[in-house]
Order: C-alpha cells, then sequence, then structure tokens
C-alpha cells in the first residue's frame, strides 16, 4: 500500500489554540494527533485538568496528574489567564496566528470568554471559534451545573447501562456510567469532527466561524435503539449485563473461562455462526445435538428451551479452555468472540504491537518512557495519528510562544508584573 | 456498508453535504442486518403519515425490509441503489462509480472486497485520487487481520468492557450499547475529511485502515498509563469517583419505578447545600461526613443515607432543587423523558422529523453540535430519512452516472441492479 495518503501531518499547518477545561482535552488532543499546533493557554494555578488523578507522585501534585498526561500528548503551554484584561494585547497576537480557537467549560465561563476573544480577534475571519459547554450555548439547561457522571444521566447512557433485572423485572441494582469521563470522549470525538468539516468548509470559502457542541446532545447519540424503540413501539429498553439494552431480558450472558477470565461468547442470529460453534464444540471434542434433528425438533417445539441449551453449551465450552485457547480457536472459524480483557493486557499484545497502536512518550522527568494509546488507523504501514511529546509541564513554552506571536519581550515583563504570565 | 458502525461514518459525511451513495444487496445473507431489525414502523404507518399516525405499542410489526425503525434512524440523507456484487457486471458497474467518486467506505469481513478484485489497491488503479476507508474489528493489518468483531467484541477486547460496573465481585456490567460501533464511524468521519483536505489541496488519495479496537484503546490510556507506573491492575469502581474527594456520587434511587437521580458532590460547600435540602437531619452533621475526604471514607453509610431521602422525592423535582443550590444533579433520563419532556433537547432542536419514502415521517437523531455558516443537516442532500432499498436506482445510474434506461433495464433484467 502506498504511505502518500498518511494524515499525521495533514494538520501540519494549523494552529489550534486551546483554553478551558477537560472537556476540551480529548478533541483538542485528536487534533494533534494530526499534526496541527495546539498551545494550550492555562491561568497561573494550571488548568483544572492539572487537578484530576491519578496521580505518578504519592499526593496530588500538578504537574503529576497521569490523566493530564494522557490527554495533552504533542501540545504546548502557556501560562497566559486569558480572564485578566492585561493580557488582551497579547491574546490579541495569539488569536491573530490562530485557526481554530477551542474553548471548553461551564456556560457562564465560555459564554464570557467568547465574548471577549470576539472582540480582541476581531480582525482574523478565518478563526474557527469551537465551543463545547455542557448543554451548550443556548437552551433553558444552558446554566445547569454538570459533571461527566450527570451527564451520563442525563444523556440517557447510564439508563441504558447496568445489571440484569430479576425475573420480574425489577432493578436492585443502580444505572451504570461505563466509563469514567466518557461524555468529555464523545464530546471531544463530535468537536474534532465539526472542526475539521469547518476546516473544510473555510478550505473554500476563506472564513471561520462558530461551533456550539453540546455535550448533553453527544451522549445522546449513542443509546441506539433506545429511542427508535420508544418512538415506534412505545416500548422502553431494559438495562443488561454486558449486553444491549432491549425491550425485553436476552438470554445471553458472559460465560467463565478454565482459568477464570470473564469471556464475551455469544452467537449472532445468523447460520454460519451456528455452524462455526457446532465445528468448535467438535474441535474440542464436547457432545452435543446441535444441528441433529433432534435439536430441529425442540426449536421448534420449545425456542427458548433451544436456546438455553445452546447458551448451556457455549457456557461449558469456554469453561473447558483457557481464555486466550478459545479465542485463537473460536476467532478462526469466524466466531466474533472475546475475553474481556484489562485495558493494560493490551500493553503486550502482538496484533497493537504489528500495528503501532501505542506511542512511545520518552518523560524526561521520569527517565523512561511510557506507552500511550496513540491511534486509531493505519494507512497499511503506519499509524495516521501521531504522538511524540509527553504533556507540557505548566508554562513550558511561554515565552516560545509569546515570541513566536510577536510579543516582545518588555511586554512579556510588563504581563509577569501583573501576574498574566 | 453495514449494521451500525460502517454507515455511522457516511451519515454524518451526509450530514455535511457529501452525496452519499449506499450500495446494498437484496439476497437473503447480503442484506443488511438493520433492515431487518426490530422495532418496526408499525403497519398503519405509510408514506403520508408516519409518526402522526400513532406508535404501534407492541414490538415485532416486521413489514417489510424498508420498515426498520433502527435503520431508519442510522442512515438517513443517504441515496440507496442494489448492486449485485457477486455478478461481474455488479463490479464493473461500482468500478464506473468508483472512476468519479471521491471515497469508498467499506466495513465487510476482512478480505472480501479483495476477493471481488475490489480492494484498495485495485480500486485506486482506476482512481488514484481515492479515500478509500475499511473499518474491520481488529484492524486489516496486524496478526488478527482476519478476525471477526461486532462492537461488543471490540470492546470487551480492548478493556471497555471490563471498565464497566460495580467492583468485584461483581461482573462487568458491559456497555448497553455498542460504543464501539460508533466511535470508528466518528473517526472516520474526522479522518475523511482530513484525507478530503488533502485531496483537494493535493490530489492525493489515502487509504484509511481503521481498527475498531484501537478506538476503544483511545479511551484506556489513563489506565494503561496508571499501570505502567504502579503495575496495579485495573480496577472498576461503580459511579463513584476514585481519583477526588468527591463523595456521595453516584445514581439514587427516587421515587417510582426504576427511577434514578445522578449527583455529584464537588466540594463542602456543595455538601453543606445538599444537607440543607434534606432538611439538615442528624446524621449528615456527624463529624465523619464533614469533611471531603471523611465522605469518601464512609461512602457505603453516606449512600446509604442519602437514598433514605432520594427514594422519597420526585426525580425532576428533586434534581431542580439541587441544581437551584448549585449542585450538579441529572435525573437518569430514559428515552421517553429524553424524546418527550427534555426541555433543552426541543429547545436545541435536536430530534430532526424526516420523511421516509414508505413509512412517513419520523423523528431522527440529530448532530450534537451547531455549526453557523455551515451546519450540519441530518437529513442531507435527499432530505430524507433513509433510502428504501434500491429507492435510488434511476437517480443515481441514470442522472449521475449516465447509464441508460435501456442499460438499467437490462442490468435489472440480469439480477444485476
Amino acid at each position: 500500500m502506498t504511505t502518500d495518503g498518511n494524515l499525521r501531518t495533514s494538520l501540519n499547518n494549523v494552529v489550534v489554540v486551546e483554553v478551558g477545561d477537560q472537556m476540551g482535552d480529548y478533541a483538542a488532543l485528536l487534533l494533534a494527533g494530526l499534526g496541527a499546533e495546539v498551545i494550550k493557554l492555562e491561568p497561573p494555578e494550571g488548568s483544572p485538568s492539572r487537578s484530576i488523578g491519578p496521580f505518578a507522585s504519592p499526593t496530588p501534585d500538578r504537574e503529576q496528574s497521569v490523566f493530564f498526561w494522557r490527554y495533552n500528548l504533542n501540545k504546548k503551554s502557556v501560562i497566559l489567564d486569558v480572564d485578566n484584561p492585561a493580557a488582551s494585547g497579547a491574546l490579541g497576537r495569539i488569536l491573530g496566528k490562530a485557526d481554530i480557537l477551542l474553548m471548553a467549560g461551564e456556560y457562564f465561563t465560555v459564554a464570557r470568554r467568547l465574548e471577549r476573544c470576539r472582540s480582541i480577534a476581531g480582525g482574523n475571519r478565518g478563526l474557527i471559534t469551537c465551543a463545547i459547554t455542557p448543554f451548550g450555548l443556548d437552551g433553558p439547561y444552558r446554566e445547569l451545573k454538570a459533571t461527566d457522571l450527570t451527564q451520563m444521566a442525563l444523556g440517557g447512557i447510564m439508563a441504558v447501562c447496568g445489571y440484569d433485572p430479576d425475573k420480574d423485572n425489577n432493578y436492585d441494582t443502580p444505572p451504570i456510567a461505563p466509563a469514567m469521563w466518557h461524555s468529555y470522549h464523545i464530546g471531544g470525538e463530535y468537536a474534532a469532527i465539526s472542526m475539521m468539516a469547518a476546516l473544510n468548509f473555510r478550505d473554500v470559502t476563506g472564513e471561520g466561524q462558530l461551533i456550539d457542541v453540546s455535550v448533553h446532545e453527544a451522549v445522546n447519540t449513542c443509546t441506539e435503539i433506545a429511542i427508535p424503540t420508544y418512538i415506534y413501539n412505545g416500548e422502553t429498553v431494559l438495562r443488561q449485563t454486558a449486553r444491549h439494552a432491549m425491550p425485553a431480558v436476552t438470554q445471553m450472558r458472559l460465560s467463565v473461562s478454565a482459568d477464570n477470565v470473564y469471556m464475551l461468547a455469544s452467537l449472532s442470529p445468523f447460520e454460519r455462526e451456528e455452524r462455526a460453534f457446532v465445528q468448535l464444540l467438535d474441535q474440542i471434542g464436547m457432545e452435543h445435538v446441535l444441528g441433529s434433528p433432534e435439536y430441529a425438533e425442540l426449536e421448534k417445539q420449545d425456542r427458548r428451551a433451544a436456546l438455553t441449551y445452546r447458551n448451556d453449551l457455549i457456557e461449558q465450552a469456554v469453561a473447558s479452555l483457557s481464555a486466550e485457547e478459545i479465542f485463537r480457536r473460536a476467532q478462526p472459524l469466524g466466531l466474533a468472540w472475546s475475553p474481556v480483557r484489562r485495558p493494560e493486557e493490551n500493553l503486550e499484545d502482538r496484533h497493537f504491537a504489528a500495528r503501532g497502536s501505542f506511542a512511545e512518550i520518552y518523560h524526561s522527568e521520569l527517565g523512561r518512557s511510557l506507552r500511550y494509546p496513540g491511534t486509531v488507523a493505519t494507512d497499511g504501514q503506519a499509524p495516521h495519528m501521531h504522538y511524540n511529546r509527553r504533556a507540557p509541564r505548566l508554562g513550558e513554552h511561554t515565552e516560545a510562544v509569546l515570541e513566536w506571536a510577536g510579543v516582545t519581550r518588555d511586554e512579556i515583563a510588563s504581563m509577569r508584573r501583573h501576574g498574566v504570565v | 456498508t453495514w449494521l451500525q458502525v460502517g454507515p455511522q461514518a457516511t451519515r454524518i459525511l451526509a450530514s455535511f453535504g457529501a452525496q452519499v451513495i449506499r450500495v446494498e444487496w437484496r439476497k437473503r445473507g447480503a442484506i443488511d442486518f438493520l433492515r431487518y431489525f426490530a422495532p418496526f414502523a408499525p403497519n398503519h404507518a405509510t408514506a403520508d403519515g408516519g409518526r402522526a399516525q400513532g406508535a404501534a405499542h407492541s414490538s415485532g410489526m416486521r413489514g417489510n425490509f424498508d420498515r426498520g425503525a433502527y435503520f431508519n434512524n442510522t442512515n438517513p440523507g443517504k441515496y440507496g441503489v442494489t448492486l449485485n456484487l457477486n455478478h461481474p457486471k455488479g463490479r464493473d458497474l461500482l468500478r464506473r462509480m468508483v472512476r468519479e467518486a471521491n471515497a469508498l467506505c467499506e466495513n465487510f469481513s476482512p478480505g472480501q472486497m479483495d476477493k471481488w478484485g475490489l480492494g484498495c489497491e485495485e480500486l485506486r488503479k482506476l482512481n488514484p485520487k481515492l479515500i478509500y476507508m475499511q473499518t474491520t474489528g481488529m484492524g486489516k493489518t496486524g496478526v488478527y487481520e482476519n478476525y471477526v468483531s461486532y462492537g461488543p467484541t471490540a470492546q470487551a477486547f480492548s478493556g471497555l468492557t471490563f471498565l464497566s460496573g460495580l467492583p468485584e465481585p461483581y461482573q462487568p456490567a458491559g456497555w448497553g450499547y455498542s460504543y464501539l460501533d460508533h466511535s470508528p464511524g466518528y473517526f472516520g468521519a474526522m479522518l475523511m475529511m482530513a484525507a478530503l483536505r488533502r485531496q483537494r489541496a493535493e490530489g492525493v488519495g489515502a487509504y484509511i485502515d481503521m481498527s475498531q479496537a484501537e478506538t476503544g484503546l483511545m479511551l484506556t490510556g489513563t489506565s494503561i498509563l496508571e499501570y505502567q507506573l504502579t503495575g496495579k491492575k485495573t480496577t472498576r469502581y461503580g459511579n463513584r469517583m476514585p481519583y477526588r474527594d468527591w463523595a456521595p456520587h453516584g445514581a439514587f434511587r427516587c421515587a417510582g419505578e426504576d427511577n434514578w437521580i445522578a449527583i455529584s458532590i464537588q466540594s463542602d460547600a456543595q455538601w453543606q447545600a445538599l444537607a440543607e435540602e434534606m432538611g439538615s437531619p442528624a446524621w449528615a452533621r456527624e463529624g465523619k461526613f464533614g469533611s471531603a475526604a471523611g465522605r469518601k471514607q464512609h461512602e457505603d453509610e453516606l449512600e446509604a443515607k442519602l437514598t433514605e431521602f432520594t427514594v422519597q422525592s420526585d426525580r425532576y423535582d428533586l434534581m431542580n432543587r439541587l441544581q437551584a443550590r448549585g449542585i450538579a444533579a441529572g435525573v437518569v433520563q430514559k428515552a421517553a423523558d429524553r424524546f418527550d419532556r427534555d426541555p433543552q433537547l426541543k429547545a436545541r432542536g435536536y430530534f430532526v422529523d424526516l420523511p421516509h419514502s414508505e413509512i412517513g415521517t419520523w423523528p431522527i437523531e440529530g448532530f450534537p453540535a451547531k455549526l453557523a455558516a455551515s451546519p450540519a443537516y441530518v437529513g442531507g442532500l435527499t432530505g430524507r430519512a433513509a433510502p428504501k432499498l434500491g429507492e435510488d436506482n434511476e437517480f443515481v445510474y441514470h442522472e449521475i452516472f449516465g447509464l441508460s434506461r435501456e442499460e438499467l433495464a437490462a442490468l435489472r433484467e440480469e439480477d444485476v441492479i
């Protein structure tokens, strides 16, 4: 495959100025992976995401936030308090050279900064401004307080994630937010798409624009059949353990392997999968009646009993071997089965090593490298996304960036006296 | 493309005005599973009506391949054609379309397009500027290139399933939907738009080998780093916040059937406000709950006590009262709550009514951002919800690609389209 279309440098001439909290970190990280120069403007005490754990140090330290490390690779850090009027001159010059201004945070903060930046950067008609807020810049909820958890609740994902109800469909376990910071992941991915669309639009027209991303709506896009099931059939889907929320409780379940690993092993309603499963059972020498007239009769008489029999067989097959062994045997037969891995188990996986899925990033302060998830796609040979610099220390690039923007040394000294940088 | 993970990227591109032609085949085994996946539009819903004619209040009203509700929500704004790729003339017709296309997206089993002689290498000989995006479970290169995956498979493999749920001994709760059927579509749209800029500026194409599993890895970075630094295996936290002294932080039962509210207390002041809202009960004034660290340390007891209060409260009323006190609180909204009640989604026009040629007008989920100058419109160029199977054969083959009506009739006769 040719590599002329590798996208790792596709945003090389794009300058992104990022201001705000953890809602915007991921969106800018994605653009940085495609070559954009991301400049993070931070207040003197550091961005809010520097105070989110886990920490590499025994006690919280703004330079040791592993959360901040993960979401700020390849970025530059500039101390510039954008809320301080004394920063206006420097901010104006930076925005004059920027392609994208990304702002994230609560409505009040973002709206105030938008207003301010609009007056400062008015001359840059190609500037794309992307605002990520919990609910969007208008509407009755725009001022509501939110955290990642409450966004996952209001946005509808929690209602479809959790554990099985009892036989009367009553729940004794709460709805679950399936991963931490996930609402910001979804919002970040949609923000990145929107910025990319705006860059395309600007290429053709020369015009920038305002993008108003609502994390609430982003979360809402993800619940699959929940909304159609309600709109078309008036039914509410039920959350169920490790499988899709459906109007009725389905029979599949996680199985446990001989080495005590949960295994996602189920069959979709395709004949080829049932045939593959029979092959697997034959391979491992397990007796069964699948495919026999006896089973066909059972399916006709009592479909639920037939399914239970088949699911029991899956459970027994999984219990007879180690998770990796089942995985290695089932997959070549066309069964989309997988062990439920801990994230870190993928660090040693040959497949990801072969694809270059992890980026090796050197941390000079640690004197060692750490491996970060670093791409979602390749061009057939190399990853399309590229990360090679650890997250910046607070203000690591202040002088270099301000000088690049044309701020004089005297001005920098003056701002320093005012506590702006 | 088929299912969810393939059509997602092109759904987004259609929203931004791309002319998206959805290629399908009508024979059993080739037809998109989502076309016969419940729920279905009620039997009485017609082209002139739709939702106005009422919901079905039952599932399984399966009519034909054009009545699937989820398919309708997944494929709006696209043109739909039928094309038999098992027929040499079908493959020729695809080649003819590819010559004039900017991009092709597929998510068949790994290697299927190569078997047809329609792999990236072949097609780029015809159109060197082509952007070819292929989405597979693991990614086309690497050692598992032929492994098969649905969203849940890639979630289990990448670590996302493990991360979700209550701490052991509970099993993983997993995900009630497939984020990894969405995220590769998001990344796909993003990368294709990056490639389109290059195609426009430099005249080069791109091959995008998208891996569902890798899009999952992207979300697990913090766990992976923590493991490398401490050797500590990843564990689950339920809805609690392990990385800050935020407590209570979870979903709490409210009055009514399976009703819950999420509450996040981030400071002492917020805790005091919550205590006041509860009427300052004696337990809330106990010393052990006085500090963030104390609340975190006694979180089990804290949650049990808080639930005694929330379970007597109406969920929306409680949310409003807590919000008025500056506390992050949100109802765990179900589909009905979001669709019928959520004033924010209404005000922002999140649901977009779009017509479908057989089942009429139904609300379709929109794009979650407003772009002032180039707004996304989920109806795309067609102004329609999903296409019927082969609905646009005439328009696409005749008007766009210039086949004569006689040629079309012959191809139809030979079971090519």
